[in-house]
């Protein structure tokens, strides 16, 4: 359990540094739907970010798949 | 203070100036992307009102997805000086945004259009084996379709234009042997980089993707990755380098590039005190540091004969520091190379000060080179727009460090850059000579200065191109043409372009002075008028405005018209019209227009003779 907390606190953070937003709260079912500047764009520079902050690679597939920040929290635990 | 926090909380309390000054110390262009980006989005956000940035119109034109790219060239372009806004044809359009003249592209009215292709928009395939007249036809076609987009850019647009040369991959089928004959790929894009480089026409400049990628390293250079998910054609911790490259070279094409390098002595110049260790003592040729100082006098050296003025600023007795230049055999320095010395006791920053208003140029465009970190401090404490690069301990790392910087990109080189540094060193004989005449006329009139006047014509243009782009002070109207723009004009007879050098007895000024006459009815406007401040002070503008009379009389005008339009540099010429016998007819905030009678304008006295 706090191994998935301390996933998802860090990840909290990356998203509020990407988005320029402190008042973001994540939640599992969040989607680009739930916040105004997640586009196609911020969404590269998104994963850029996750990819430094979390120290992982992720192949050409996988950046485009990581549609809500469930599956995202869950491929980080998967990747460590 | 220049952490991030600092920097976030001074743009939170609406200090926008001093946020800017804390991103220009913290940023390195080798930082990664997301922390680029994060610099990128506080720019972005800042009001520029009070940032004294000039406005940048640059079309990026792209076949790979630029979109991240072009929030890091914000940034950049930012902290060289621009307020860029940068426009971008949707995906894939290039060629037809180009090619239409109702565009966007056009009514976007670029003032810079960068062509950002990579190697895979380069259409040049050969079988393996092809003949060498098969490989240069395939080579010449590829040319040609980078060409044409040019022509029918310049066709539609007077903007500069920069072209990326081809980034040749490290991926090979044949190995070494690519590099052994002409067919394979890598072969194919050298050639292609080479031709390409031939067939530019004036107007157009070439960005060595080739090289940048290169010194960023081949096998990183690519991140495939994003390629196959979203057509990024470089990696993206290499976009603050591409960027800040770009940044210098459009520095350089609206006259922002450096001009002088100071540099200290000691420790500097050679290992050691002269003062103290004497001519035996000091590191210099032999051993290993001696021949890292040897080969860093060498660099500068190098850029003194590409058109960089030098000038020694060192705390010594002026003597010992002139001794080694004079008699030292492994200095690779000269007093010759030199074009204002000071050795002395004062502080450096006032030294600098005195060694910019001997030169007659900005402080703004002077680069100081010193080992002693607080000198280096002082300089830019007390001379916050001087140019002080950090140097690391070691001099075997001196010149890296000071080309890290990039501070002397051109977009050209004439044979006065050759010899720029004599011009200077001239001027200060003059200046010399000026303290022994109580009159001005009659030190005007030892001069013996002989100036030559014509039509600006395809010869002279690049240098006319280049005076307009680089000067300041002496601009009356802060216009910036690129040689395509210029050339435009021309061809029309409404314009008329003059250029004027000048000869004295101490050499041979060369072109130092340009005229764009616009006629607009019976009135010659003076669109442009920029000299070399070099030449102040010697009735050359006297000689010039007699000049313009004539021309404009030829053109059949009745009036010459000059304007006047306030710049932070060109405080030097607000008086120029008036003392010239113009009449004011219009003043709108600080920005004036004079004109004067053609029927009524006798020549003014000069001593310089038309040669």
């Amino acid at each position: 359990m706090t191994h998935r907390d301390d996933v998802r606190d860090r990840l909290q953070t990356v998203f509020r540094e990407t988005f320029d937003d402190d008042s973001i709260e994540l939640a599992d079912e969040m989607t680009a739907e739930d916040l105004d500047d997640w586009d196609s764009v911020s969404h590269i520079s998104l994963v850029l970010a996750v990819e430094r902050e979390f120290g992982v690679t992720l192949n050409a597939a996988e950046i485009g798949s990581l549609e809500n920040v469930g599956a995202m929290i869950a491929m980080l635990r998967a990747k460590k | 203070m220049t952490d991030w926090g600092g920097i976030k909380a001074r743009a939170a309390a609406g200090d926008a100036k001093g946020a800017f000054a804390g991103l220009a110390a913290l940023a390195r262009h080798e930082d990664d992307f997301v922390t680029q980006r994060k610099y990128a989005r506080l720019l972005d956000k800042l009001p520029k009102d009070g940032l004294e940035l000039r406005p940048l119109k640059l079309a990026l034109l792209a076949s790979s997805t630029t979109d991240h790219f072009a929030e890091i060239l914000r940034l950049w372009l930012a902290l060289e000086g621009f307020d860029a806004d940068i426009f971008q044809p949707s995906f894939g359009q290039t060629a037809q945004s180009v090619l239409d003249p109702a565009s966007d592209l056009y009514a976007f009215a670029p003032d810079m259009v960068w062509f950002f292709g990579n190697w895979r928009d380069v259409r040049i395939e050969v079988a393996p084996g092809a003949g060498r007249a098969e490989v240069d036809a395939a080579i010449e076609a590829a040319v040609a379709e980078a060409a044409g987009l040019w022509h029918a850019l310049q066709r539609h647009a007077p903007a500069l234009i920069v072209h990326n040369n081809a980034d040749i991959p490290a991926m090979d089928v044949f190995g070494h042997l690519e590099a052994n004959v002409p067919w394979s790929r890598r072969s194919l894009l050298r050639r292609y980089n080479l031709a390409l480089a031939d067939a530019l026409p004036p107007g157009v400049s070439l960005f060595d993707l080739e090289h940048v990628s290169s010194c960023w390293g081949k096998d990183r250079w690519t991140d495939s990755r994003y390629w196959y998910h979203s057509k990024h054609a470089f990696a993206f911790d290499a976009a603050g380098t591409l960027a800040f490259q770009f940044a210098r070279l459009a520095g350089a094409a609206k006259g922002l590039a450096k001009k002088c390098l100071v540099l200290d002595l000691d420790n500097t110049l050679w290992g050691g005190v002269i003062g103290d260790d004497g001519m035996d003592g000091i590191k210099l040729g032999n051993g290993a540091a001696g021949e890292a100082f040897a080969d860093f006098q060498d660099y500068a050296r190098e850029l003194k004969e590409r058109g960089v003025i030098l000038a020694v600023c060192s705390k010594n007795e002026d003597a010992n520091a002139r001794e080694p230049f004079e008699h030292h055999p492994a200095m690779r320095l000269r007093l010759d190379d030199i074009a204002v010395f000071r050795a002395n006791w004062n502080n450096k920053a006032d030294n600098i000060r005195e060694i910019a208003e001997t030169l007659n140029i900005g402080l703004d465009s002077v680069v100081f080179v010193d080992d002693n970190p607080a000198e280096r401090s002082l300089v830019r404490d007390f001379l916050p727009m001087v140019t002080v690069p950090e140097l690391p301990e070691d001099p075997a790392l001196y010149a890296a460090a000071l080309h890290r910087e990039r501070l002397f990109e051109t977009l050209s080189f004439s044979s006065e850059d050759r010899v720029r540094n004599d011009y200077y060193r001239a001027n200060a004989s003059r200046s010399e000579l000026r303290h022994a005449y109580a009159d001005l006329g009659e030190f005007q009139r030892s001069l013996t200065m002989v100036a030559a006047v014509g039509a600006i014509d395809s010869f002279h243009l690049p240098r006319a191109a280049q005076l307009i782009n680089k000067s300041n002070q002496f601009h009356l109207t802060t216009t910036r043409y690129g040689d395509a723009a210029i050339k435009a004009m021309l061809e029309d007879p409404a314009w008329q372009g003059r250029h004027f050098s000048l000869k004295d007895r101490f050499g041979d000024n060369g072109l130092i002075a340009v005229v764009l006459l616009h006629r607009q009815g019976g009135d010659a406007l003076v669109d442009t008028w920029v000299m070399s401040c070099r030449v102040l002070g010697r009735g050359m503008e006297e000689f010039i405005a007699n000049d313009l009379v004539q021309t404009a009389r030829a053109m059949g005008c009745r009036h010459l018209i000059g304007r006047y339009i306030p710049s932070k540099k060109n405080k030097l010429v607000a008086g120029l019209y008036p003392r010239l016998g113009f009449t004011l007819v219009e003043d709108r905030d600080g920005e004036t227009v004079w004109r004067l009678d053609l029927d009524d304008a006798p020549p003014l006295t000069t001593f310089i003779a038309r040669g």
